[in-house]
């Protein structure tokens, strides 16, 4: 029998065959959903070697390593409790835990909140740039919400459809993607010229289309000004949100969009990275999650023109919801996007 | 007996969003002397389901449910009236309390749920984001609340979920207010521990779920 978890993080067991169903319906479930191609037969097989490996912690073969790049690393600490500075718990992640990229935050985290103290964040990150030699991001959510009332100025979306008044949404949600907008093209100029190397915009188009909208806005503008910034875009789930519902981007209609897509709108829009976040159903087995979510993945990765950097944490990626993701889901999941799903890195 | 034709014509005003028509067709379907209750059931229901399945399958986004509500809701309004001049009857609209718990400021997938609530007919009153959980039940006592849904994104906040549970059960009413909860850590675990009475694992589950509470109430 194989030990492995529901999608809440509860253990199930199961036989081979069984396990081969769930992976077979995870791959079906991709398909149906994100219009994508489905895994081989060999990345099937593949796929349940990695879920049925009795060791508790999976890992590639040599030479399949990715290259990692994370979200707000200074709060994993903080969260802690650890009263460590911002510079030394990145000094921590580059030489305590081998970090291959570096991530300043502040602890809020969301954009908004950062313009007010984006001086003093300057600094933090010159600062760290002394003393570590990585690639340093400067990282924020866009967090289009925090732009709508009662947290901001812009009439909020949420409580006016439920009501039908649609067009009155549309242009509130407009309104505080001009405001996001503006305020990434702050926050991105300030911390390029601290000296930081990009950008990373984490849980994007968590407040829908309009969000991505103002996102992928903002990065063609700051890479308009700085063409060698590098810019990362995690995303915020597997599917653009449709609040708005028609905003276009070069042509195209954000809302419904799956990984690939989004891959792609990124690239257009001078993105570096591209991080798709493909969201955990709890009710299912880890390899149905698993399977769903490297097959949406190795699509986007075989369309994307720039490098994809899957999401494989909390929720996303495969692995269950839980408050500490379980290392024997974590490792499988990291192996399964690095030698099936053909990522560039996590 | 209606003609196909005419409840194939009020699903596809649905699907449109095209109020106008729906309500064309309503009062178009009375003179013709269709019974109204079922051609809410058989012409506008399905109209309004089809929408929520476009929804959840990423085909049709949430502008369009709305649009469609509002057909629905046209259309319906029109056909209860004929429906109360007859002295029929028709079950009622399930009355929900949404809200998101108490220090959780998230309220995305709330709105969502609201809406997708409100497209389906129910009665929905959202007390925002960030509620106390007796606000909440008290709502739902005064309301005469057939269901309580909250939300959490939080995992430092969804034990306010388990809080209205103890005070559904001190007020007597665990059963009779049905309860469903909601939200990126919440997990159908969960909700059988906290002893919650659904789980919605996003906005179009959630709307099921209701139609299955709505089936289950006791009192």
């Amino acid at each position: 029998m194989v030990l492995t978890r529901m999608g809440d993080g509860a253990f199930v067991k199961m036989t081979e065959s069984e396990v081969r169903k769930e992976v077979e319906a995870g791959v079906e479930e991709a398909v149906k959903k994100a219009k994508c191609s489905p895994l081989t037969e060999d990345d099937i097989k593949r796929l349940i070697e990695i879920i049925c490996e009795p060791r508790k912690f999976v890992s590639v073969e040599r030479g399949n390593e990715l290259v990692l790049t994370y979200d707000s690393q200074p709060l994993k600490f903080t969260r802690l409790g650890l009263p460590i500075a911002m510079p030394q718990i990145l000094q921590t992640y580059e030489r305590g835990l081998m970090a291959d990229t570096l991530e300043m935050a502040y602890v809020h985290y969301s954009a908004k909140p950062v313009k007010m103290i984006f001086p003093e964040e300057q600094y933090v990150v010159a600062e760290t740039l002394l003393t570590t030699t990585p690639a340093l991001l400067y990282g924020v959510m866009p967090n289009m919400p925090m732009y709508t009332k009662p947290d901001g100025p812009c009439e909020n979306a949420s409580e006016l459809l439920p009501k039908g008044l649609i067009k009155e949404a549309q242009e509130a949600q407009l309104e505080a993607a001009d405001l996001l907008e503006r305020d990434l093209l702050l926050l991105g100029e300030a911390m390029y010229e601290a000296g930081a190397d990009g950008l990373d915009l984490d849980t994007t188009a968590a407040g829908g289309d309009a969000e991505f909208y103002a996102c992928l806005r903002a990065i063609e503008k700051l890479k308009e000004r700085y063409p060698n910034m590098s810019i990362e875009v995690g995303m915020a789930g597997e599917f653009v949100l449709g609040f708005h519902g028609s905003l276009e981007y070069k042509g195209e209609r954000l809302a419904g969009m799956y990984p690939h897509d989004q891959c792609r709108m990124i690239a257009k829009a001078g993105g570096n990275i591209a991080g798709p976040a493909i969201n955990t159903n709890t009710r299912k087995s880890f390899p149905w999650n698993l399977a769903r979510a490297v097959t949406m993945c190795k699509y986007a990765a075989e369309v994307s023109p720039i490098p994809v950097h899957a999401n494989v944490g909390m929720g996303v990626g495969g692995v269950p919801m839980q408050i500490t993701p379980p290392i024997d889901c974590v490792s499988r999941a990291s192996t399964a996007m690095a030698e099936i799903g053909k990522m560039d890195g996590l | 007996m209606i003609d196909e034709k005419l409840l194939e014509e009020a699903k596809q005003s649905v699907l449109d969003g095209d109020k106008e028509l729906a309500a064309k067709l309503a009062r178009q379907g009375l003179d013709a002397g269709v019974d109204p209750v079922e051609f809410i059931e058989k012409g506008f229901v399905p109209g309004i389901m089809e929408v929520g399945d476009l929804f959840e399958s990423g085909e049709i986004f949430l502008p369009e449910v709305m649009m469609a509500a509002d057909a629905v809701k046209e259309a319906v309004g029109i056909l209860n009236e004929a429906i109360e001049a007859s002295g029929k009857k028709r079950g009622g609209a399930a009355k929900v309390v949404l809200a998101t718990v108490e220090a959780d400021l998230h309220d995305i997938g709330k709105g969502i749920v609201a809406s997708l609530m409100v497209a389906n007919g129910f009665e929905v009153i959202d007390l925002g984001r960030d509620v106390p959980s007796q606000k909440i039940v008290d709502t739902a006592i005064e309301e005469g609340a057939d269901i309580i849904g909250t939300s959490a994104l939080l995992t430092t906040t969804m034990t306010h979920q388990k809080e209205i549970e103890e005070l559904l059960k001190e007020k007597g009413l665990k059963g009779k207010i049905k309860t469903m909860v909601g939200g990126a850590p919440v997990t159908e675990r969960w909700q059988k521990k906290i002893g919650a009475d659904g789980f919605g694992e996003n906005a179009a589950d959630a709307v099921r779920l209701v139609k299955e509470l709505m089936g289950k109430k006791t009192n």
